[in-house]
């Protein structure tokens, strides 16, 4: 039964699918999340006048956003070449 | 002229298909970011509607035309692509009519499937092509999509769960509007091709273009106008379905679900494997409002959702058959699919007028 269905089911493509999914979803969303959190804590710690501090989290946040537009483009390009 | 009206009448009822495709697949892309407030109706559906035709282009290759996996390639006729098409249009409508999300991909494929049954026989139909390009994906999809919604819902709560709720909204919103641009986009390159590629199919069959031959220019821009502006006509029904009713959506969670919804959708893309985008977008909404508690989801609309998928192709299969066989009923040529052509568009401006009696079942926001 498994045999036949691996004549039928393209399995290698199929398990790409589910890793790669997983692995960008869950990631880009991970990044985006660190984006989000080094922008909020860098307005929070400014304004606690914690420059230190707000310089590592803002950073934080514009590295995990660079990520998460690199996130972006490599999907318009797997679109593209289809 | 008799195949040149048919051949008229396929691709009116192609460019029908593709219009319904896009209203009806417009909550996929928009309903999270109009639940989260991301963005307002009106401006979420043209955005869309703007990136679905954009999405078009985007790939110009000749889309492989579904019916060629499913379906034996002698069997395809212009008459059996039309009643295939009725099937897919009409199955679209009734999802629609009852705001339940269901795959236009597979409508498309069991109109033409229960076509080319009624037309040709058991043997015409791909057993082994239709387990492996339909039904196991249509499996697969949801699962996936269920998983990554729900485990990015779980990091997304875990990294800024303890934040101010206010810039965190906004930080997710904004994201929604990109994940959502890449769904729409997504979706204009993925289902405007399949509408190209019935259209070239039935102009190689006509013998106006060589086989093998790349999609003319009208047929992209027509088949790019139609889905977008099938979209812009937004399918309010199932976007409130798809927003609001499976689960009351956060920010966050709107952005879990369309970020994975994009993220299974383009990887799919990338390694050649088709998923449904409507069932990876409900999958993912369903995965987040799971992720945050179990109870969150109402699963009595979910089951409905499934009900409606599991239908989908056998209900388009059968409308598929009988509009064949009604069709043969006038003979093999133009006057049957021109009969229920007339039927269909009388059909549907007794619904047009009968809605403007009573109303707007659901107004546009």
């Amino acid at each position: 039964m498994m045999g036949m269905l691996a004549t039928i089911v393209d399995t290698q493509a199929l398990l790409k699918t589910v890793v790669a999914s997983a692995v960008a979803g869950v990631g880009v969303t991970f990044i985006f999340s660190l984006a989000i959190l080094g922008a909020s804590r860098f307005v929070e710690l400014s304004r606690d006048s914690r420059p230190a501090a707000a310089i590592a989290f803002g950073a934080l946040g514009i590295v995990a956003l660079l990520a998460a537009v690199a996130a972006v483009t490599v999907g318009i390009i797997v679109m593209t070449r289809k | 002229m008799q195949n040149d009206v048919i051949l008229v009448i396929v691709v009116g009822t192609a460019l029908v298909f593709d219009v319904t495709n896009g209203f009806h697949d417009t909550a996929n892309v928009v309903a999270t970011s109009i639940s989260t407030r991301a963005m307002a109706p009106r401006l979420a559906v043209t955005y869309a509607a703007a990136l679905n035709f954009a999405g078009a282009f985007i790939s110009l290759a000749v889309a492989a035309t579904i019916a060629q996996d499913v379906v034996s390639a002698g069997a395809i006729t212009p008459t059996v692509v039309f009643a295939g098409l009725i099937g897919a249009i009409s199955w679209n409508l009734i999802t629609w009519y009852f705001g339940l999300p269901s795959s236009s991909s597979h409508a498309l494929i069991g109109g033409v499937v229960g076509a080319a049954f009624a037309a040709a026989g058991a043997d015409a139909v791909l057993g082994g092509g239709i387990l492996g390009k339909v039904l196991i994906p249509a499996i697969v999809a949801p699962i996936v999509a269920f998983l990554v919604g729900g485990i990015a819902i779980v990091v997304c709560y875990r990294i800024l769960g303890r934040e101010r709720p206010g810039p965190v909204a906004r930080g997710y919103r904004l994201g929604q509007v990109v994940s959502g641009g890449l769904l729409a986009l997504a979706h204009g390159t993925n289902d405007a091709q399949k509408t190209m590629g019935v259209i070239t199919l039935a102009l190689i069959a006509n013998g106006n273009l060589a086989a093998n031959s790349d999609p003319p220019t009208w047929v992209i821009v027509s088949a790019a106008s139609a889905i977008a502006l099938g979209t812009y006509s937004g399918g309010w029904r199932i976007i409130r379905t798809m927003g609001t009713r499976i689960i009351k959506m956060d920010p966050a969670q709107g952005f879990s679900a369309s970020g994975a919804g994009a993220a299974v959708i383009l990887a799919s893309s990338h390694f050649g494997f088709p998923l449904s985008t409507t069932q990876v977008i409900s999958g993912g909404v369903m995965g987040a409002g799971a992720g945050k508690r179990l109870s969150a989801v109402r699963w009595g609309v979910a089951g409905d959702i499934v009900t409606a998928w599991l239908l989908t192709l056998p209900a388009a299969a059968g409308i598929g058959a009988a509009t064949y066989g009604v069709t043969r009923i006038f003979g093999t040529g133009s006057l049957g699919p021109a009969i229920v052509t007339a039927i269909g568009l009388a059909l549907l401006a007794m619904a047009f007028a009968r809605r403007i009696r009573r109303g707007a079942a659901v107004p546009a926001p």
